[in-house]
């Protein structure tokens, strides 16, 4: 679901960054008055589990992949604005040093990723916490949060690519950018997001609620033993297992890169070309472009990466918590 | 005269007060540039308190064996500027970054605050090697700078200075040498306290624009040159006294803990890395 740069236009990305603004400021507003100082690194634990995450891809129907996110799972952690502020962090990182996601589609994936999913899955856990007061209720709420919220997040991509050729043309009435309109975009990144990641992100949530309220009930509850180390364990097995993801071969819907664009099969017919404005346009040279180092094997390229981004992520959080006792 | 002023009414209660002292004054002290003394004053105070805290501040998770911490790190240093690789450098940046992740916020901020700020240097001094096409070096280099200050950083912030002095001992570092740092970093407290209560004194007195001022500077470290002096020798005559013939002894046996242990076997993969990279 990370749109690479030059598939959406220039205009979309920066109406998608400003519609980010405002959520953005109001959520560390938020996280600034609601969260007590010592609960921090927490978020960048958060941030970390999110990181992790969309690095396990699955194989999607279509020989494409995708990846759960964990915005629900955040959301009902940490809160809604606290894991909007967790995912948005952790895209950056994937986008400025991994390349995953563009620059300048940042904001879109933002928009989707880390502003739709978990506000839609904290809206619908609520919703249905409220009408059950059960444990089991609790557990049916947060699957079908996690289920829809994913979707509803893809449906917002492939929105996003869908209105491409049709706002964006040249001369010849060709596309510029993404050639896809909604009739073809919406069923190839809603339908395996229904079939298969959609699931993977309720089953991933789900064990990772189970295990949580296991080790670490304080997490979750107030005034409940909480402890850490049961967590970071859990954070070390992700990154041992996350060679996994690369068992899924093939590339995720719309985002292919330059060289395969043209050769991409849709409905039995190869693209046959690379609209121009992704001929040339901005493009940036990340350290680790997909998660690969020079001279490693791949497996080890992308276990380096994962310890890596959660590193950085947790001494980023722990670098601002330090700074905010100051005050 | 004034004694004879006194003694002309000794009958009366009532007491003069002299006219001098009944005038307004109207004396505004000229304002004076302070900035070189406020400086000194603040660097002074920034080192001892540097010092001073390091002492007092317990770090829980380094309690590894100090001397091998000091040959891992230059090790590492070592390994670092010989290797040709940019996977072996990014593999050691990495392993950085977990274990900075163990120590607090503020030493993380305190040890990246260096060495972004030095690898921000070499960052400007490469900016020609960009601009020449050559962006590969630059960044190699730019990437090795920052590790191996991290590396630096995270010795001298996770280890008190009295425990480098004694782990120099097992280093087989001569006495003397180890008898001067000692000292040193010791009187480096003293003398810098010295030092600023006589930068306050000299701030206190000095009331409107004092040309001398530069002038007592120098007064100031020749003073505290005689006074390092006087102490230096007190204490080497005090240390001779309870039996000090100029050898360092260690007084417990250096223990090798679990922590140790993760250190040699890190050790020993990164050996093993830097020949497999080098080979490729």
């Amino acid at each position: 679901m990370h749109i690479p740069d030059h598939y959406l236009s220039p205009v979309t990305c920066a109406v998608m960054t400003a519609s980010m603004v405002p959520v953005w400021t109001y959520s560390i507003k938020k996280i600034k008055l609601e969260l007590p100082k010592e609960k921090i690194p927490l978020l960048g634990i958060g941030a970390a589990f999110s990181f992790l995450f969309m690095m396990f891809n699955v194989p999607l129907p279509g020989g494409t992949t995708g990846h759960a996110v964990g915005g629900t799972l955040l959301a009902v952690l940490l809160g809604p604005y606290a894991a909007c502020i967790c995912i948005t962090v952790s895209l950056l990182l994937q986008a400025l040093l991994f390349g995953d996601g563009g620059i300048l589609a940042f904001g879109a994936n933002c928009f989707n990723m880390a502003f739709v999913l978990p506000f839609v899955g904290y809206a619908i856990y609520s919703l249905v916490k409220k009408h059950s007061k059960s444990k089991k209720g609790e557990t049916i709420g947060l699957v079908i949060a996690s289920y829809l919220a994913i979707n509803i997040s893809a449906l917002c991509a492939a929105i996003e690519f869908g209105i491409q050729p049709i706002l964006f043309q040249d001369v010849a009435g060709m596309p510029l950018y993404c050639p896809y309109p909604m009739s073809i975009s919406i069923p190839s990144m809603v339908v395996p997001h229904l079939l298969v990641a959609g699931v993977v992100e309720a089953l991933f949530t789900q064990a990772v609620i189970v295990y949580i309220r296991k080790v670490s009930p304080g997490t979750i509850y107030q005034e409940q033993k909480e402890k850490r180390s049961g967590i970071y364990i859990l954070l070390a097995a992700l990154i041992c297992l996350t060679p996994l993801g690369l068992l899924a071969q093939g590339t995720a819907w719309g985002e292919w890169g330059m060289d395969e664009i043209s050769k991409v099969v849709t409905g039995g017919t190869e693209l046959g070309f690379i609209p121009k404005g992704m001929e040339k346009g901005f493009s940036m040279q990340t350290l680790f472009p997909d998660y690969t180092f020079q001279g490693l094997p791949e497996v080890a390229g992308y276990i380096l990466s994962a310890i890596a981004g959660v590193a950085i992520i947790i001494l980023l959080f722990k670098i601002v918590s330090a700074f905010r006792k100051e005050q | 005269m004034n004694q004879n002023r006194y003694e002309n009414v000794p009958n009366k209660k009532e007491v003069q007060i002299p006219d001098w002292l009944l005038k307004k004054e109207h004396y505004i002290p000229k304002s004076d540039k302070e900035s070189f003394l406020d400086k000194s004053i603040l660097s002074f105070m920034r080192i001892i308190s540097k010092i001073k805290t390091q002492n007092l501040e317990t770090v829980s998770i380094y309690q590894m064996n100090v001397t091998l911490k000091i040959i891992a790190t230059l090790f590492l240093i070592i390994t670092i500027s010989w290797t040709q690789s940019f996977s072996f450098v990014i593999v050691l940046f990495v392993s950085l970054l977990v274990i900075l992740c163990l120590m607090t916020g503020k030493q993380i901020a305190g040890i990246l605050a260096v060495s972004t700020g030095i690898a921000f240097f070499t960052t400007l001094i490469m900016l020609l090697s960009f601009f020449m096409g050559k962006s590969y070096a630059g960044i190699f280099l730019i990437f090795k700078v920052f590790v191996t200050v991290t590396t630096a950083g995270i010795l001298s912030h996770t280890t008190r200075w009295s425990d480098v002095t004694g782990s120099l001992k097992n280093l087989f570092v001569p006495d003397i040498f180890i008898l001067v740092l000692d000292i040193a970093l010791k009187y480096i407290v003293m003398l810098g306290d010295f030092i600023l209560h006589m930068l306050y004194a000299l701030k206190l007195r000095s009331v409107g624009v004092n040309k001398k001022k530069y002038v007592s500077l120098s007064g100031i470290a020749g003073t505290a040159f005689i006074k390092s002096k006087e102490m230096a020798e007190d204490m080497y005559q005090a240390m001779e006294c309870r039996g000090f013939c100029g050898e360092y002894k260690r007084q417990k046996r250096s223990k090798f803990s679990l922590v140790d242990f993760v250190c040699v076997i890190f050790l020993i993969g990164t050996v093993v890395l830097f020949f497999y990279f080098e080979r490729i």
